[in-house]
C-alpha cells in the first residue's frame, strides 16, 4: 500500500496572462517544484516556468548513432563475412548497398528513442494524479488554468504558500491530499 | 508603438550598388573581351555563374510561394529581402541573352550538324532542336517573370494601403503557382544543363537543381538579413528566433540535398546501365573525383554535424560561417556539375571563373540594392507582421 501523503496546494487562475505572470512569480520566488495547467499551449511558459531544455534531443541522437551503427555492422557481418554473396558482380562490402538500410535504421531508431523518450520523461503514460482530486480540476480542461505546488518542494509552507498563490490572483485555493 | 527604420540608407543603398554594379561591369567587360582567345572558356564560366545566380533567384520565388501557400505568419519580417531576389528574374532572363545568341555551338553538341548521325539525338531531335528549346526557354522566363511581378507588386502595394484583399490574392495564386514553379524548374534545368550531356538522363535531375537552389536561397537570405542587421537596419525586428528557423530550414534542406543526390548516384550504381553511368564516369575522372568526395565531406558531413545544434544555429557568427560555407560547397557543386564538360581530365580553375561570378554577381547585388532601397525593407503593412515581430521558437 501506497503511502497517504498530502500533495500540495491547487488554485485556479482566469486567464493565461495571469497564469504567466504567477509562474514568473513562483520562479522568481525560488520555486521548482510546481506544475501549471491550461486547456491550450501557451508559449513562453517554459521560461515563465524556468524550466530547462529537454533531455529528449540527446537521447534522440544516441538512439540515432545505435540505429547507424548497428545496421551498418550487421550488413556487414551477413554480406562481407559470414555469408559472402555475390551480388551482380559488386564487392561484398558495397557501402552504397548499405546506405539505405542504415538510414532507415538510423531513422527508425531515433524515431522510438523520441516517442518513448518522450513518453518516459513526462512520465507517461499516468492513469492518476492527485491534481485530479482538486474540485475543480474539469474547469482547466476548457476555460479556466491551474498551478499546483507540491509540498515537496524545498520553500513549500502552507499558510506561506498560500497567501503568496492568493496575491499572484489564484482564486479558490485548496490543499489536495493524495 | 515603436518607430522602424523602414527604408535601406546609407552605405548600402548609395555606394554599394555602385561599386558592385561597377565590378559587375568590368568583369564582364573582362569576359566579353577574353571571348575572342578563349570562347569555350568563357561560355562554360559564364553558364556556371549562371546557373547559380538563376538558382539563387528561382530558390527565392519558392520561398515566396511557399510562405504564402502554408500562410506563414514567422517569416513575414523576411519577405522583402526574398521578394528583391526573386524580382531579380528579369536581369537573368537578360543575362541568358548571350548564352543563346553566342553559347549554343559550344554548350551544347547537340545542335552540332554532325548530331543528325547520332541515332539517340535523331530520336531526341522532336524535343531537342534549337527552336522548341528557345520557344521553352520563352516560356520559362515568361512565367518566372510574371509570377514575381504578381508578387512582388501586390506585396508593395500592400505597404501603401494596408488592403488584405493582396494576401488574399497572393495566397490563391501560390496555389498554382507552386505548379508551375516546379514543372519550369524542372524542365528548365533540364535544357539548360542535364542537355550538356545530351545522350545521359536522370529523372531526378530538376530535384537536385531544385535542393540546390533552396538551400541557395534560405543561406544568402540569411547573410542578407545578417548584412543589414550589421548596418543597423531591422536590428530588433530579425530575431535570434527568425535565424533559429531559417537555420533549420538551410539544415532541413540539406538533408535532402543529400538524399537526392545519394539517391541519383545509388540507382544509376545499382542498375549500372552504361548510357547512365557514363555521366558518373566523366564526374569521376581525374581531380574531379576529389572534387566528389569533398562535396560529400563539405556539403554533408561537415553541415550535418556541425550544424545540428540548436545554440550554432543560435550563435549569429557560427551560423554566418556555416551559411556563407554553405554558398560556397553549392558553387563547388554546380561547378562539379557543369564545368567536367568542359575539362574532362580534372578541374582547371581559370580566372575567367572568378570573372564571370564577379560580372554577374556585380551586377545581381547592384541591382538588388538599388531595388532594395525603393520600398521598405519589410512588409510594413502585411496582416501578420506583429506575428512574425513576436515570433518565438517553442
Amino acid at each position: 500500500m501506497r503511502k497517504k501523503h498530502s500533495f500540495g496546494v491547487v488554485c485556479e487562475f482566469q486567464s493565461a496572462a495571469i497564469l504567466m505572470k504567477a509562474a514568473t512569480g513562483l520562479r522568481d520566488a525560488g520555486f521548482t517544484k510546481f506544475e501549471t495547467y491550461s486547456p491550450f499551449p501557451v508559449h513562453g511558459m517554459d521560461d515563465a516556468m524556468g524550466l530547462k531544455h529537454s533531455k529528449l534531443g540527446w537521447i534522440v541522437l544516441c538512439g540515432g548513432i545505435t540505429g547507424l551503427s548497428g545496421a551498418l555492422l550487421l550488413q556487414w557481418w551477413t554480406s562481407a563475412v559470414d555469408y559472402k554473396l555475390t551480388i551482380s558482380g559488386k564487392p561484398f562490402f558495397s557501402y552504397q548497398a548499405f546506405v539505405p538500410v542504415s538510414f532507415e535504421c538510423m531513422v527508425l531508431f531515433s524515431a522510438f528513442c523520441a516517442v518513448f523518450g518522450m513518453l518516459a520523461l513526462n512520465g507517461l503514460p499516468k492513469l492518476y494524479h492527485p491534481v485530479f482530486k482538486y474540485s475543480r480540476y474539469h474547469n482547466a480542461t476548457s476555460h479556466t488554468f491551474l498551478i499546483s505546488i507540491d509540498k515537496n518542494d524545498p520553500l513549500y509552507k502552507e499558510q506561506e504558500t498560500a497567501l503568496l498563490l492568493q496575491q499572484l490572483g489564484g482564486e479558490n485555493l485548496e490543499v489536495v491530499e493524495d | 508603438m515603436v518607430e522602424r527604420t523602414e527604408k535601406l540608407t546609407g552605405f548600402l543603398a548609395d555606394k554599394l550598388p555602385k561599386i558592385l554594379l561597377l565590378m559587375g561591369t568590368l568583369s564582364l567587360a573582362f569576359c566579353a573581351v577574353s571571348y575572342g582567345a578563349n570562347p569555350r572558356q568563357v561560355l562554360f564560366s559564364y553558364m556556371t555563374a549562371f546557373i547559380f545566380f538563376l538558382a539563387l533567384t528561382l530558390g527565392s520565388l519558392f520561398f515566396i510561394l511557399i510562405h504564402f501557400l502554408t500562410r506563414a505568419g514567422w517569416s513575414v519580417i523576411l519577405r522583402r529581402i526574398a521578394e528583391t531576389l526573386m524580382n531579380n528574374i528579369g536581369l537573368m532572363a537578360i543575362l541568358f541573352l548571350p548564352i543563346a545568341f553566342f553559347g549554343m555551338h559550344e554548350l551544347y553538341h547537340w545542335t552540332h550538324a554532325e548530331a543528325i548521325n547520332d541515332v539517340i539525338l535523331q530520336k531526341k531531335a522532336g524535343y531537342l532542336n534549337i527552336k522548341f528549346f528557345f520557344v521553352r526557354a520563352v516560356i520559362f522566363f515568361g512565367i518566372w517573370f510574371w509570377l514575381a511581378r504578381v508578387f512582388y507588386n501586390n506585396s508593395v502595394a500592400q505597404d501603401a494601403t494596408g488592403d488584405h484583399s493582396h494576401t488574399l490574392k497572393l495566397q490563391k495564386y501560390a496555389t498554382f503557382g507552386v505548379i508551375l514553379f516546379a514543372l519550369t524548374l524542372t524542365f528548365s534545368v533540364i535544357d539548360w544543363v542535364m542537355s550538356m550531356t545530351p545522350h545521359w538522363y536522370s529523372t531526378m535531375f530538376g530535384v537536385y537543381y531544385f535542393a540546390i537552389s533552396t538551400v541557395l536561397s534560405l543561406c544568402v537570405i540569411t547573410i542578407l538579413a545578417m548584412t543589414l542587421r550589421r548596418a543597423g537596419f531591422l536590428k530588433n525586428e530579425i530575431t535570434v528566433e527568425h535565424y533559429h528557423d531559417m537555420g533549420k530550414l538551410v539544415y532541413g534542406f540539406n538533408i535532402f540535398w543529400t538524399y537526392i543526390a545519394f539517391s541519383q548516384y545509388f540507382l544509376i550504381w545499382y542498375a549500372n546501365i552504361p548510357e547512365e553511368t557514363i555521366w558518373f564516369r566523366e564526374h569521376f575522372m581525374g581531380s574531379w573525383n576529389a572534387v566528389a568526395v569533398f562535396l560529400v565531406l563539405g556539403h554533408f558531413v561537415v553541415p550535418f554535424l556541425g550544424f545540428m545544434s540548436r545554440h550554432v544555429k543560435r550563435n549569429l557568427i557560427a551560423h554566418f560561417v556555416v551559411v556563407c560555407w554553405m554558398v560556397f560547397i553549392t558553387i563547388v557543386d554546380l561547378y562539379w556539375i557543369i564545368m567536367p564538360n568542359f575539362s574532362p581530365e580534372g578541374i582547371e580553375i581559370s580566372l575567367l571563373d572568378f570573372a564571370a561570378f564577379m560580372g554577374i554577381g556585380g551586377l545581381y547585388f547592384g541591382l538588388y540594392f538599388l531595388r532594395l532601397r525603393k520600398h521598405a525593407l519589410f512588409p510594413k503593412k502585411d496582416p501578420r507582421l506583429e506575428e512574425s515581430l513576436h515570433f518565438h521558437n517553442v
